[in-house]
């Protein structure tokens, strides 16, 4: 199976750099050991780009109101407080946000994974009449190409009627569609890169088709399944449009809309924000490393003569 | 258990794939379908699998008409040509799969996949995945997974095609003496006619979607309907000669090859002699045609000299040069 549309994502350890250097058997050449040097310089200076941002907000995150602001900056000598935790989690109600944000993604992401993978499962598979197949999967990815604003006025109005505002169900129903899209395309591929053979096998052993579909084809896309849930989860979690316009009270308001809330007409509360975003990117962090071993796997269909 | 194709045709996008295919098998039977590659011999098993719709007909399995009854009801057993072993299950799951569908429980599950798996001699490969076995294991794991229960049929679409030469004849003789074991009807796709004539109950040779005779492997080498038939069964082919009568055909093992000249025998060329180990083939041009006889091992001849040919007259066949089919009244 491929996995080469996940490139992007997850960039694999293995880079023509290491290779180069595993294979340093000889009495290395000035030349052979200056590349490596230079793509090794070159890498940290990408992830010092990358991670400087990451460092700045932790520091602050930790760092008194008064040292935020210091002159030089202060980027390694300074008094850790957890204060702004305190006042983050304890005082205001981002532990409220945090759970909002925790749930809205997690059922969004299953609820996408489900009807989409049914989706892709049937698109891959059936024979549909009128060229439907090509015709209907079109037409699920043209969902996706105006810019998200459009649709937010529609949404809230729409929100308004069914008075789904302020609540974590408008924002599950907005993300599960928004998802929905982009689980049925990546999956219609792992699918349709699956030997028939094994599934008609599933059914001639008296398997349903459903049942043929969990046991037996669902296992062998696990890898696509866990890149698919880690992107669903990335965008419902980080999604911040929607939820500042469909979600205003503390009940029912997402991490990021909280967030964005500190920077107010007369304060912008740095420490307050720096604590919540980085306890924001620890569950993703987590999540992502978990399902390291799947992205990365490729499945050998070894039960396939090859 | 009896099946039965009546008048089934298949169309892909307007080509008929199989042509009106009427066909009987008798319970117990080891039918094989042969055919060349394209002669809709394995769209056939599909469609009594219920993996391909039938456009028109009717397939009846004991009576029963099944055409509308989905694969999972049919309650046969397949063995696909590339084995389809479920890649993330041990091979004991992969035998046990059929019954775990069937909601055996679970020490029944283990009884019936050890003693099946001892059957086939795979005991000690249950704990392995699918990619650490050979072709020739891989293949009995699919056979096993396929005797595991017993179903109304056991359907073979080219079991043994991905094997080697040599443990292709070894599994072919095991699959006989299992298939009379075990005494369950069995449907057996394949281009290969040594394998149809060693297998087979009965033989049918499909070409081009369309039932070409269905007899038994000695009725089908010996008195085969049509041209079609006399070339594709039998190794080397049949020779055809053309004459006034219609066209000649005879088997290479029905000539005899001479040295010196005799009454009523036909003089020709050697082309070139292919020493086979057991035997040799000699081919040899007569007048305009080329001919293959087999003869002795022993036999040796060089290029172009003078043989003299010895037809087994009793053996000749005679077919219509224009349709190709079997001139019954002009044989002996």
């Amino acid at each position: 199976m491929e996995c080469g549309g996940l490139a992007p994502l997850w960039p694999s350890m293995k880079t023509s750099s290491q290779k180069e250097y595993q294979s340093g058997a000889r009495p290395p050449h000035s030349k052979e050991v200056l590349t490596p040097i230079v793509r090794y310089l070159a890498l940290v200076a990408a992830l010092l780009f990358a991670l400087a941002p990451v460092y700045w907000m932790l520091t602050i995150s930790f760092k008194t109101e008064g040292e935020h602001f210091a002159n030089p900056p202060l980027w390694f000598a300074f008094t850790p407080t957890l204060e702004h935790y305190y006042d983050a989690f304890i005082t205001r109600a981002f532990g409220q946000y945090l759970l909002t944000s925790a749930i809205v993604a997690v059922t969004s992401t299953a609820l996408a994974l489900v009807i989409g993978t049914l989706a892709a499962y049937a698109l891959a598979r059936f024979e549909l009449p009128f060229k439907l197949n090509r015709r209907l999967s079109l037409w699920i990815l043209s969902t996706r190409m105006f810019p998200a604003i459009v649709t937010a006025v529609p949404l809230f109005l729409m929100m308004r009627d069914v008075q789904l505002l302020n609540t974590r169900a408008a924002l599950i129903i907005v993300y599960t569609a928004f998802n929905l899209p982009f689980v049925v395309w990546m999956m219609r591929g792992f699918f349709a890169d699956l030997p028939r053979d094994l599934e008609e096998a599933a059914l001639v052993d008296g398997d349903s088709r459903l049942g043929a579909l969990v046991r037996v084809v669902l296992p062998l896309v696990t890898p696509g399944l866990a890149a698919t849930a880690v992107f669903c989860l990335i965008v419902s979690w980080n999604e911040f449009l929607f939820a500042l316009v469909l979600t205003q009270t503390d009940a029912a308001m997402t991490l990021p809309v909280g967030i964005a809330g500190r920077v107010t007409q007369y304060e912008i509360k740095w420490g307050v924000m720096s604590a919540a975003a980085s306890v924001a990117i620890v569950p993703i962090l987590v999540f992502a490393l978990a399902l390291q071993k799947y992205l990365v796997r490729g499945l050998s269909m070894g039960a396939v003569k090859g | 258990m009896g099946i039965e194709f009546r008048n089934v045709t298949k169309t892909f996008g307007g080509a008929h794939v199989v042509d009106d295919l009427s066909l009987e098998v008798r319970d117990g039977e080891l039918i094989v379908l042969l055919g060349p590659s394209g002669c809709g011999k394995t769209t056939t098993l599909r469609m009594l699998a219920g993996l391909e719709s039938v456009t028109s007909g009717d397939i009846f399995i004991d009576g029963e008409r099944i055409n509308d009854v989905p694969t999972q009801h049919r309650d046969l057993a397949m063995v696909f040509q590339s084995y389809a072993l479920y890649p993330h299950m041990t091979i004991a799951e992969n035998i046990g799969y059929p019954l775990r569908v069937r909601k055996l429980d679970k020490a029944e599950r283990a009884t019936r996949v050890q003693r099946v798996a001892e059957m086939l001699e795979i005991e000690s490969l249950l704990e392995r995945k699918p990619r650490q076995l050979s072709g020739g294991e891989r293949q009995r794991v699919a056979l096993a997974r396929a005797i595991v229960r017993e179903p109304r049929a056991y359907l073979m679409d080219e079991p043994l095609s991905n094997l080697d030469a040599r443990l292709r004849v070894q599994m072919r003789g095991e699959l006989k003496r299992l298939q009379h074991q075990l005494g369950t009807t069995t449907i057996y796709v394949t281009h290969d006619q040594a394998e149809a004539m060693t297998l087979a109950s009965r033989v049918a040779v499909m070409k081009k979607g369309r039932l070409q005779q269905f007899d038994t492997p000695l009725n089908i080498y010996n008195a085969p309907a049509n041209r079609f038939v006399a070339e594709f069964v039998g190794s080397p082919s049949m020779n055809f000669i053309p004459s006034e009568r219609g066209t000649m055909g005879i088997r290479p093992e029905h000539i005899q090859v001479l040295t010196t000249p005799q009454d009523g025998a036909l003089e020709a060329r050697v082309y070139v002699t292919e020493l086979m180990g057991n035997e040799t083939f000699v081919f040899l041009t007569v007048g305009d045609n080329r001919m293959i006889a087999r003869a002795p091992a022993e036999f040796r001849a060089e290029v172009e000299t003078k043989v003299w040919l010895k037809l087994a007259t009793e053996k000749i066949h005679w077919f219509d040069p224009a349709t190709g089919n079997r001139l019954q009244d002009l044989q002996d």
